[in-house]
């Protein structure tokens, strides 16, 4: 018998990598726009002009198809069992060193945050970046609220994707597999989602 | 100033509206300076011209019409232009360095070169000042700093026949509006605008903010959320390794049965 169980589906992790990569490269070309700090990111693509042309674009491609990968998972992440009341109430067990273990089913309470947080944030991001692509095109006040909301959601962004891809990585092992090749271990789906693997492996 | 210019060195225009008879000669000669290009209009019922500003008009006269209180006809005339503020909202958003810049006179001038077309400037002036140009770049009062520069008065003053325009040291136009006792608008506003008024009723009636200030939403996206986003980055990365090291990655079991069996 396999030692291995399929998490994510050749498509799921073909449609979240192109998000990643839709992702970091807004970050790339946004960063000359956050700040004259990172003015030196512009030179990455040819200057600034250029990179503001491949963040519209790029945005747009991140707008679609976060949405999407959104609303693939809208079921599994929009409600909150018994199970993620007590994950939430231990931090997930996160910060402890004593093992915890919680009946927890495809995503736990953490990963429900994230997905509804980021897709609230592409809403806002893609809403606001439509009023900041042609600036003179809407009364000034709409603007400036957009670029504060497009400021703010981006930082709130940024510090759940650092947290996410940490515990993606190094802060569980054996999860990263899930999201490369599809199949995660057996003992490490007991471990972090019971539930799910009751229900698919049906032990 | 948020930048490096000394008060007594700026340069800058005494508008004293109580002089002006809408001419409209500064128009005239701010494009014939700056080879502006002649701008499509239309009567609207009003003897001002162009309604607004233009990438091709730097500066105009605002027409106020109205009525005093016996009834009569009143109009107050304002130039209407870049301020060259003290503390520029511009100069605080633009991403591209030496996109806008501030002259050793206190201009707030501009590269168009440099001008990347992010029309951050349009959502931070105060006054909303900056216009795109045909080729997407910014377009503004540039004070003529070509002329300023070589010692002349800007095309604008040179050309006004009743004094309106009155442009020099800061500091000695105000003096002498004051000992004249002018009230004055934009002494201190956003550390001083390079064009204070002399105005003869309350800002609103020539359509200036009474306090002009960058907005708030600005303030809020360059000074708080802008440094928090950094520590945010930061603090998160920091967070992490720090949790890493601390209390660690959550293992799965058979991680730690192949540490004590040495195998797998």
């Amino acid at each position: 018998m396999s030692k291995y169980i399929e998490r994510f589906r050749t498509s799921e992790r073909v449609l979240h990598w192109i998000v990643t990569g839709s992702f970091f490269t807004l970050l790339i070309s946004g960063l000359g726009l956050y700040s004259r700090l990172f003015n030196g990111y512009f030179a990455m693509f040819g200057g600034g002009q250029n990179a503001i042309l491949i963040h519209k674009l790029v945005g747009l491609l991140f707008f679609f198809s976060s949405l999407y990968m959104f609303l693939n998972h809208k079921k599994d992440v929009s409600s909150f069992d018994d199970a993620d009341w007590q994950w939430i109430k231990k931090y997930g067990g996160y910060l402890t060193r004593y093992g915890l273990h919680f009946d927890i089913g495809k995503y736990n309470p953490g990963q429900k945050l994230f997905a509804v947080f980021i897709a609230a944030a592409t809403v806002v991001l893609g809403v606001t970046g439509l009023f900041i692509w042609s600036p003179v095109s809407f009364p000034r006040w709409i603007v400036q609220l957009s670029l504060l909301l497009h400021s703010l959601m981006f930082v709130g962004s940024i510090v759940f994707v650092i947290v996410h891809v940490y515990l993606a990585t190094i802060g569980n092992p054996g999860t990263i597999e899930a999201m490369l090749y599809g199949d995660v271990r057996k003992i490490w789906a007991k471990k972090h989602h019971p539930k799910w693997y009751k229900e698919v492996a049906g032990e | 100033m948020a930048d490096t210019v000394k008060a007594e060195n700026r340069k800058g225009f005494l508008v004293d509206t109580s002089r002006c008879i809408g001419c409209r000669s500064c128009q005239v000669a701010c494009k014939q300076w700056n080879k502006l290009e002649a701008d499509k209009t239309a009567n609207q019922g009003s003897f001002e011209n162009p309604r607004d500003l233009t990438p091709a008009l730097f500066n105009r006269i605002r027409f106020v019409e109205g009525s005093n209180e016996t009834g009569e006809m009143s109009w107050r005339f304002l130039n209407e232009r870049c301020m060259h503020c003290g503390d520029a909202g511009c100069m605080k958003v633009c991403p591209s360095p030496g996109a806008l810049y501030r002259t050793k006179d206190g201009i707030v001038a501009y590269n168009k070169e440099r001008c990347i077309s992010c029309k951050y400037c349009v959502a931070a002036c105060p006054f909303n000042i900056p216009r795109y140009d045909g080729e997407d770049k910014v377009s503004k009062c540039n004070l003529c700093l070509d002329r300023v520069g070589g010692g002349m008065a800007p095309a604008c003053a040179k050309a006004c026949p009743t004094e309106t325009l009155k442009f020099g040291k800061r500091n000695d136009l105000i003096a002498r509006a004051k000992s004249a006792k002018k009230t004055l608008y934009g002494e201190n506003s956003l550390s001083g605008l390079g064009v204070v008024y002399a105005l003869e009723g309350p800002p609103e009636q020539y359509g200036l903010p009474a306090s002009p200030s960058i907005p708030f939403s600005i303030f809020l996206w360059k000074d708080v959320i802008k440094p928090l986003g950094i520590l945010g980055f930061w603090g998160s990365i920091g967070a992490v390794l720090l949790h890493y090291v601390t209390i660690g990655p959550k293992k799965v079991d058979d991680d730690l049965d192949a540490k004590e069996e040495g195998h797998e």
